[in-house]
């Protein structure tokens, strides 16, 4: 059983890491501010979860599996309201005075 | 019109307790649940409530089946959302053909629609960026060529069924 | 397992670092805010795998404060930028 989990943290942990690089990737590669701001909000967010996703079988006690679920969900709360700001902004500035 | 003693308001009264418990809880996971912490977490989940009631009536019906379905579709959604983005930005030439939508929702301006376009800025290939009080929406799509009006019906859909009253009044 | 973890927390940093190094280099005062929600969750995740590694609990209240700094930094700024239209409507031109 804890091989299973270790192999399940080990493919977790190496995608979001990998989903992190392409995150970066898209915002060095995509041509607009809005197209980076897909990379960013929603590459860097699967990243984290992947990650989240794979430290959980290792948290040492049902509290730190709870923490670690409410940091995520804290993140996504949290990207999801600051790419809607930062779009809003862009918007603003764009079309403002 | 508003009596504490019609039935509605005492509804709404064990709602904000039931919502002040489950913002304690939350802090016992974070914090800990050692007792000369927990005067602190009492006075912030009683502010945590006040906000909440502020932002959101406690009034407001949610559907909780509606709920868990929207649960499972947001996470599928957001793995796809993921997966799509990354596999864009390393093909070479990055394949995005960003742009511009407009779609019209049918959600009532304020809370409940910026819940939803926060939601669905965490979806496959798209970001609002601009919302109008008639309820038009702008938004901003990695790739034109999808077929983004169609998604969007459907994600708002999903979104409506959370609400029993499915998203009406707001 | 703790090796995995610290070679992906870097790997992750670096990632980070270099988007931090494309949007902080750019002209756009907006792409500049996006450095916040990319160190917050970049920094999260590093954070997370170093508490994991390490063995050291406390990691975690870390990458929580990290998570609440970038969201409330993203809302002052978009608060600031209401107040001030036209601040800086055109950068200084960079060299490429």
């Amino acid at each position: 059983m804890t091989i299973l989990a270790h192999v399940f943290t080990l493919l977790a942990v190496t995608a979001g890491a990998l989903l992190f690089l392409a995150g970066t990737i898209g915002l060095l590669r995509f041509p607009d501010t809005l197209s980076r701001l897909h990379a960013l909000s929603k590459a860097d967010n699967l990243g984290l979860a992947l990650i989240v996703l794979g430290l959980l079988p290792q948290a040492a006690s049902l509290t730190d599996g709870l923490k670690l679920i409410l940091i995520w969900l804290l993140a996504q709360l949290s990207a999801a309201t600051a790419s809607q700001l930062i779009a809003g902004s862009l918007n603003r500035r764009k079309s403002g005075p | 019109m508003m009596t504490t003693t019609t039935p509605d308001a005492r509804t709404s009264r064990s709602g904000l307790i039931l919502r002040s418990a489950g913002f304690l809880l939350l802090w016992m996971i974070l914090i800990g649940p050692a007792p000369k912490d927990l005067a602190v977490g009492l006075v912030a989940a009683v502010a945590a409530t006040w906000t909440s009631a502020a932002l959101w009536p406690a009034g407001a019906r949610l559907s909780i089946p509606g709920i868990m379905r929207f649960l499972m579709r947001f996470l599928m959604q957001s793995v796809v959302a993921g997966i799509d983005v990354a596999w864009r930005a390393v093909t070479t030439p990055p394949a995005v053909a960003p742009g511009f939508v407009t779609f019209r929702t049918a959600l009532p301006a304020g809370m409940i629609r910026a819940t939803a376009t926060a939601i669905m800025s965490l979806q496959p290939g798209k970001l609002p960026v601009a919302s109008e009080p008639d309820g038009t929406l702008l938004i901003h799509c990695l790739d034109r060529r999808e077929p983004v009006a169609q998604q969007l019906a459907a994600d708002e859909a999903a979104f409506c069924r959370t609400l029993t009253d499915g998203g009406q009044h707001g | 397992m703790a090796d995995v973890f610290t070679a992906a927390a870097l790997a992750i940093l670096a990632a980070t670092a270099f988007g931090l190094f494309r949007v902080l280099r750019s002209r756009i005062a907006v792409e500049r805010m996006m450095a916040v929600q990319l160190l917050g969750t970049g920094g999260v995740a590093a954070l997370l795998l170093l508490g994991a590694a390490s063995g050291v609990a406390a990691t975690s209240d870390a990458a929580l404060l990290l998570m609440l700094f970038a969201a409330f930094s993203c809302a002052a700024f978009t608060r600031g930028e209401e107040d001030t239209p036209d601040e800086d409507p055109q950068p200084t031109k960079e060299k490429t």
